[in-house]
């Protein structure tokens, strides 16, 4: 599909450009690519229970990318960065998890 | 709180934090906007979404790829830090080990030091007492000890005999010869290098004047002293000379005789030499 070939472009062309991040965002880079994953595997749970929809993936997508960078960079400002950021994880994995069981029961049913 | 009012709050509130976030873990909106469209209230998806949607799939590749290779250049760095603390840990406990082993030398050495400077103050605390003796020998530190006292003045009257340095010299040599061990005129130590001369009138002992009466103290036995002072030679010429040009004499014994040391004179021909050591340190004699 068109999406799959997107996700491998992404990919390639990330590995190629090797783009600088600023290093006020390096620290986040971390939470964002977890809550990225998060997102997308949201969005493949969606894909395979029939309910996908473009739109909401793109402001899952986003959202949690944004609200996961922004809690985690107030807490460094608030002085519990750690705390936040572990609790943030622990949410985030806790949804991966549970995802993938639901995608994992998909695939295995068919 | 009432059963029915407690279950009628809603899921959110109610429920395990661990059972909420498993149970919201796909986001509702999909059941929702799923709902929505299934009731047909929403339109169908139109082409303009597919492209965010591609678009946000080519920002995910790029997020991961990126995050890969920081990560793997981060492990490079962080691997060539630790292996540069490393190196510098090793480093210092060599530096710690080699300045040890210095400490422990330099204990040693302060310890063999401490032994010497033990050594030097003993050698030191023996050589003053050597020194003490041998002033008081010499006649160049003080000495005290009991003796005699023997008082020579000029005979009375104007046109009487007064007493010469040859007189005195004669005492003095007749004292030695029954072994006092010092003596003093008038307060001024005889040392080897005293001369006693008469410039015109006046004695001068130690290039110091001296006037009648002469006090001359001598150290030594008291139980022999005086008794072998008449008998032996010079004594006997003193006294007979004393006796007869009429010098008033008085002899006493003298039980605490301080005599003072006399002034140190710098030699200018005679030069100390290392030379036999006749044995006198060896011996024990009292001070």
């Amino acid at each position: 599909m068109i999406a799959i070939v997107g996700l491998v472009v992404g990919i390639v062309l990330g590995l190629l450009v090797q783009p600088d991040i600023p290093v006020w965002f390096q620290p986040y880079l971390p939470i964002a690519v977890v809550a990225a994953l998060d997102a997308v595997l949201g969005g493949l749970r969606a894909l395979l229970d029939g309910i996908f929809d473009d739109k909401v993936f793109v402001v899952s997508f986003l959202s949690n990318v944004v609200i996961a960078a922004a809690i985690v960079f107030l807490g460094d400002k608030l002085g519990v960065g750690g705390q936040l950021s572990t609790g943030v994880i622990v949410v985030l994995g806790i949804r991966i998890f549970s995802n993938v069981a639901a995608i994992r029961r998909h695939l295995l049913r068919a | 709180m009432p059963d029915s009012a407690y279950r009628r709050l809603p899921d959110h509130v109610t429920m395990p934090l661990l059972t909420l976030v498993t149970r919201q873990s796909l986001d509702q909106d999909y059941a929702y906007v799923a709902q929505r469209r299934a009731s047909g209230e929403a339109g169908p998806a139109d082409r303009r979404s597919v492209i965010w949607l591609v678009l946000v799939l080519v920002g995910f590749g790029v997020l991961v790829s990126t995050a890969a290779a920081q990560s793997s250049r981060d492990a490079a760095i962080d691997e060539t830090s630790r292996a540069s603390l490393i190196r510098e840990i090793d480093a210092k406990r060599e530096q710690l080990t080699a300045l040890q082993d210095r400490a422990g030398v330099l204990q040693g050495r302060i310890a063999e030091a401490r032994s010497a400077d033990e050594e030097a103050a003993a050698l030191d605390a023996q050589a003053s007492l050597r020194l003490n003796r041998l002033q008081a020998r010499t006649g160049y530190g003080p000495a005290r000890g009991a003796g005699v006292r023997i008082t020579v003045d000029d005979a009375p009257g104007t046109q009487a005999a007064v007493v010469r340095d040859s007189d005195l010299a004669l005492l003095v040599d007749a004292l030695w010869g029954v072994g006092a061990e010092a003596i003093a005129i008038n307060g001024q130590r005889l040392t080897t290098l005293t001369a006693i001369r008469n410039v015109n009138v006046s004695i001068h002992v130690n290039s110091r004047p001296l006037a009648p009466p002469y006090v001359v103290e001598a150290i030594g036995d008291t139980r022999t002293l005086q008794a072998d002072l008449l008998n032996s030679q010079r004594g006997q010429r003193f006294f007979a000379l004393a006796g007869g040009l009429g010098f008033q004499l008085t002899r006493t014994n003298a039980d605490d005789l301080d005599l003072p040391s006399a002034p140190l004179p710098a030699l200018r021909y005679a030069a100390a030499t290392t030379g036999v050591d006749n044995g006198a340190a060896d011996r024990k004699e009292q001070p």
